[in-house]
């Protein structure tokens, strides 16, 4: 009777009797097999074939038209989520924070404890309210415009142009979708990393993810670009500044993914196994019910869920802070005051980076966490109506500079990745130090950057 | 996990009864397990949406990070789990997506599997349906996209190709819903046993295949009454961790028994004799 | 007072924790360092042995680098756990060193594969790498490396690499320096010790696999061809060089070029996959159809002309070039 590790010990035997080349032959038989029953069965018509393929291949992959073609699309998509989603939030704001007031006063009506209501109200459910209205729409209209471009066919022609890049960076070319789908949110563009077949790629692709801003940072950098940096215009040119900061602002954060990429393959991820492959697929009619349902069903929702469930003990967290009274002010308050000269250093102050540390869970609330503190308020708070008054607010009372606002920027670009970022990267990655080394790597260098900036600042008005 | 029960209404098959109802994820019961395999964009997952409907269970493999996507679908009355397995152009890397497509034909023991095709390249898909053909012989081929084949002036011979590959090759065309009728009812055929499979075997180089047939009655010796024993050989030729830990465990052993087990022939035994 | 106490109480605990204190840190850092040592001595002693040669104590402390009395320590404790004896002046490996140390070779030349090809680390530092690296596994690690890479029989510059059983085949083969005039061979071996002459052999572009013909033999000078190349080489740097006669598919594979050099739109019929296209890549390209005998077609280049994509099968696949540089193709004739 033979034992199993008999069996094993007889396979290896015969796999070192034969030739050392065995393995292509297998394939190639199954190849050689393939290829004659293929010949039998199918009848192609001469001079009929991928005509209308290939003539859009040759428009899409063209120096000129291939990279025009691709900037058009990519602004259009983002532009349309933008401005759609602008509207979309607004009005659910208005339904959310309606549904809030209301319940609030009959909370108050039935006599409940003032902090029993605060918590509930003014903390979690806000909390709650307010990520999903700021969520909710551009993630509805982005992730259904990216994913009909991916069942068009034309996302892998963005890998295939791009890839020359990428290579440059020790990184795959597929790299450039999973960054794009990180502008809807980076926890789908960490899950989205699963396209990149090669361990090493796939990995340099989880930890520059963070580099590209989401949806969630959007808001906080057109306020700020159209707050400061396009103060001192008017009209449509302070508009055109305020995007062209943005656009400043996102094409720094490409090339951190560049230069972090091309740093990490050549340190931690030296060693570790790589490959390219990329299949071109024709070009197919999409199938529309689909690319809502699966976008809408597979990517928003499940992104909303996971954000959902952090973004609740955040509010619970925020409200507490602001309303537990420390001294003569709130526990926010006297913590902001702590951290304020450690924030100085890096050009920013205790009260952003109290924010940050707050919004771990859900980037969406640093704006409101942060006029929260700077009105005074007991909950989170949009702050004043207009943008002079925001300005006249920050800077009268608080004392920022366009150096405050500018570091703001940069911080929010390059910071740690959200809760539910780093424990989707835990999850694909299924390792503690992965995680880990997402966090560290961000926020190492967006306290490095600001750093160097708030120094250079303080040199040039030194030197002035 | 799987329940089987037979189908409820016997005079189901008679084809103007011909039903199919998409079931989505409403699956606490189902008679028959059937996988969907096949090749990265060849149309793998609008079969899947046409034959389930929007609704389904996604979630991760067990273990790993590749998505598993699961529905059913209830044909003449027999209620099907559809479990859909990663795009793949081969069994034969390493590749996490490979792993767990080669892990569920081989341990997942499906009754039956599709293996969906792209007809403007079918060579490049034989492939797979040849590797697939090694461990199972419950196969249909489902030559999908002939719409967009014709278009481009490609004739596929359904005919010659099921006799070639000695197992049915339907052609569909998913998108406008085209044979989907023939291709279920070619699925339930080729469980119930009305169609017999003999499915092509690729030779290899005379080493090789001495090689094999050296092995092949050892593995069957060990584990008597295994339905895949000359591909358990390739694999193990070929240095496959995951089946060399299977034969070390006595896992094989174990879905044999499983498949022989006299409550499942009893039930299986039922659902054929309660279809007649 | 009490905070002080806390204090040193903290920095106690921390020092002497198991697993996971200082001291604790400290000791699994010394036994590491211990183990590698021991594995480098067994090596070099199982190298020694093969080129018919005792080692000493003065050149295995030389060899190691080690001061005197440090290397006799560590025979003396080698010789406790018996792995060697010293038999006069000469050191002698037991049946059981020569086990572990052949496991350390296997180790060395498996990670010395898997870091050339899956991982694509430029030849030059493969080897540091390595060395580095083949201390940190175990006999059933290494077991699954060596099934995950498909069993390679060799590493990359063409030693072979001992079965787990530690047996190990010789390369049979003529160092360039007496290989025949104008006879075409194949490089079967390139010697990477010493460093100076591998860097320079790889620095020429020479590289395993390669079918070169010698075209001129001085004591000053070898000249070596490709044919599209010439290579030149010192003789002490060309003895490390190891050539094999062809084989009837080798002899076949000339008058090939690299897909690669196939201008767009042109067909042209695979012959080989490079040997040193190894590893995950080997497997996935012959996956997508690109066997010997295919038929492939260049027919879109992206604005940097690289990845190219080619029709394999119906298919449009893109390579990058340093992939397509090592798949040898026969162009067909342009109609």
């Amino acid at each position: 009777m033979a034992t199993p590790e008999d069996v094993l010990a007889r396979a290896e035997a015969l796999r070192n009797s034969l030739p050392s080349g065995f393995r292509d032959e297998v394939v190639q038989s199954l190849y050689a097999e393939a290829e004659r029953i293929a010949r039998r069965a199918v009848k192609t018509a001469a001079d009929r074939k991928y005509d209308l393929d290939q003539r859009i291949d040759r428009l899409v992959t063209a120096p000129v038209s291939g990279l025009l073609i691709m900037l058009l699309l990519l602004t259009v998509v983002i532009w349309t989520t933008v401005s759609g989603a602008n509207v979309f939030s607004e009005m659910l704001a208005t339904v959310l924070f309606g549904f809030g007031d209301w319940a609030r006063a009959l909370f108050v009506s039935w006599g409940v404890p003032w902090w029993i209501t605060g918590f509930i109200w003014d903390g979690v459910y806000l909390c709650l309210a307010w990520v999903v209205s700021v969520m909710f729409p551009p993630m509805a209209i982005f992730f259904p415009a990216f994913t009909l471009l991916e069942d068009l066919g034309y996302l892998p022609r963005v890998a295939f142009n791009l890839d020359w890049l990428f290579r440059k960076a020790g990184a795959h070319g597929k790299q450039s979708l999973t960054m794009m789908m990180g502008f809807g949110c980076n926890a789908a563009g960490v899950v989205a990393t699963r396209v990149i077949d090669s361990p090493r790629e796939q990995l340099i692709a989880i930890l520059t993810n963070n580099f590209v801003p989401c949806n969630g940072r959007f808001p906080t950098l057109i306020m700020l670009a159209t707050i400061f940096v396009a103060a001192g215009f008017s009209g449509v040119t302070a508009s055109f500044i305020a995007a062209g900061a943005v656009v400043g602002v996102v094409l720094i954060g490409v090339a951190f993914t560049f230069f972090m990429s091309w740093l990490l393959s050549r340190t931690v991820l030296r060693g570790e196994a790589s490959a390219f492959t990329l299949e071109l697929p024709p070009y197919r009619r999409p199938n529309v019910l689909r690319i809502l349902y699966t976008s809408l069903i597979d990517r928003t929702i499940f992104v909303l869920w996971r954000a959902m469930l952090t973004a609740a003990p955040a509010g619970a967290v925020i409200w507490l802070l602001a309303n537990i009274p420390f001294g003569n002010t709130s526990l926010a308050i006297a913590i902001a005051g702590w951290l304020d000269g450690f924030g100085r250093i890096f050009g920013l102050d205790g009260v952003i980076l109290l924010a940050y540390i707050i919004a771990i869970p859900a980037n969406e609330i640093v704006v409101p966490t942060m006029m929260m503190m700077y009105t005074g308020a007991s909950m989170m708070v949009e702050g004043p109506g207009s943008s002079e008054a925001i300005r006249a607010l920050l800077v009268e009372q608080h004392g920022w500079s366009l150096l405050t606002a500018v570091n703001l920027m940069l911080f929010s670009l390059l910071h740690n990745p959200c809760g539910t970022t780093i424990l989707t990267i835990y999850k694909e990655t299924r390792s503690y130090k992965w995680a880990a080394m997402s966090v560290m790597i961000t926020l190492g260098t967006a306290f490095l950057v600001t750093f160097i900036t708030a120094s250079l600042a303080r040199l040039i008005s030194h030197l002035i | 996990m799987t329940t089987r029960t037979p189908p409820a209404d016997p005079c189901a098959t008679c084809p103007a009864y011909a039903h199919l109802e998409r079931m989505g994820i409403k699956m606490d019961t189902f008679d028959r397990v059937v996988a969907l395999a096949g090749n990265p964009n060849t149309g793998k997952s609008t079969l899947f949406n046409t034959l389930t409907g929007l609704k389904q269970h996604t979630g991760n493999w067990p273990g790993k990070t590749v998505t598993r996507a699961e529905g059913g679908y209830q044909f003449n009355g027999v209620r099907y789990k559809l479990v859909d397995l990663p795009g793949t152009y081969s069994l034969l890397s390493t590749s996490q997506d490979e792993e767990v497509a080669r892990d569920f034909l081989l341990f997942g023991q499906p009754d039956c599997t599709i293996v969906v095709t792209d007809a403007t390249a079918l060579e490049r898909n034989l492939n797979l349906v040849l590797q697939v053909l090694e461990i199972t012989d419950k196969v249909v081929v489902a030559v999908n996209l002939m719409d967009e084949a014709r278009r481009k002036g490609i004739e596929v011979d359904a005919r010659a190709l099921s006799r070639d590959l000695g197992v049915p090759a339907v052609p569909i065309s998913a998108r406008n819903g085209e044979g989907i009728m023939s291709l279920l009812s070619t699925v339930a055929d080729v469980i119930e046993g009305r169609i017999a499979t003999n499915p092509c075997r690729v030779e290899g180089t005379p080493a090789f295949q001495k090689a094999i047939r050296e092995l092949t009655p050892l593995i069957e010796h060990l584990v008597p009454g295994i339905p895949n024993a000359r591909w358990l050989a390739i694999r193990l030729l070929e240095g496959d961790a995951r089946v060399q830990q299977a034969i070390r465990s006595g896992e094989l052993a174990d879905i044999v028994r499983r498949q022989r087990s006299p409550e499942e022939q009893l039930s299986s035994t039922m659902a054929i004799v309660g279809r007649q | 007072m009490i905070v002080w106490f806390v204090l040193v109480l903290g920095c106690i605990i921390g020092v002497v924790l198991p697993r996971i204190g200082l001291l604790a840190f400290y000791r699994t850092w010394r036994a590491t360092r211990e183990r590698e040592l021991v594995e480098d001595a067994l090596k070099y002693l199982l190298n020694r042995e093969y080129q018919g040669r005792h080692a000493t104590p003065e050149s295995l402390s030389g060899a190691l680098a080690l001061p005197r009395a440090r290397s006799m320590r560590l025979i003396e404790k080698m010789e406790a756990q018996g792995l060697l004896e010293t038999r006069g002046a000469e050191l002698h490996l037991t049946p059981e060193g020569e086990r572990w140390a052949l496991h350390v070779v296997r180790a060395h030349r498996l990670w010395e594969r898997y870091l050339a090809d899956e991982a694509r680390m430029p030849l030059a530092r493969v080897h540091d790498e390595a060395q580095r690296r083949e201390h940190t596994l175990t006999a059933a690690q290494l077991d699954e490396l060596e099934a995950a890479m498909g069993y390679p029989r060799r590493d990359p510059h063409g030693d072979p690499i001992p079965n787990r059983e530690g047996s190990l085949s010789d390369v049979a083969g003529t160092p360039l320096t007496a290989w025949p005039l104008d006879t075409p061979g194949r490089i079967v071996h390139l010697e990477d010790e010493p460093a100076i002459a591998y860097e320079q052999i790889l620095a020429v572009g020479l590289r395993l696999g390669q079918m070169v013909r010698v075209l001129e033999r001085t004591p000053e000078r070898l000249v070596l061809s490709d044919g599209e190349h010439e290579y030149r080489l010192a003789p002490a740097v060309a003895v490390n060089v190891t050539l094999a006669p062809l084989t009837e598919e080798e002899a076949a594979r000339n008058h090939t070029i690299p897909l690669s050099d196939v201008p767009l739109h042109q067909t042209a019929e695979i012959v080989a996959l490079d040997d040193a296209l190894q590893g995950f890549t080997r497997r996935r390209l012959l996956d997508l159809g690109l066997t010997p005998g295919a038929v492939v077609y260049p027919e879109l280049q992206n604005m940097f002309a690289d990845p190219r994509a080619y029709r394999v099968r119906g298919t449009l696949i893109a390579l990058r070039r340093d992939q397509a540089d090592r798949i040898w193709v026969r162009p067909h004739r342009s109609n």
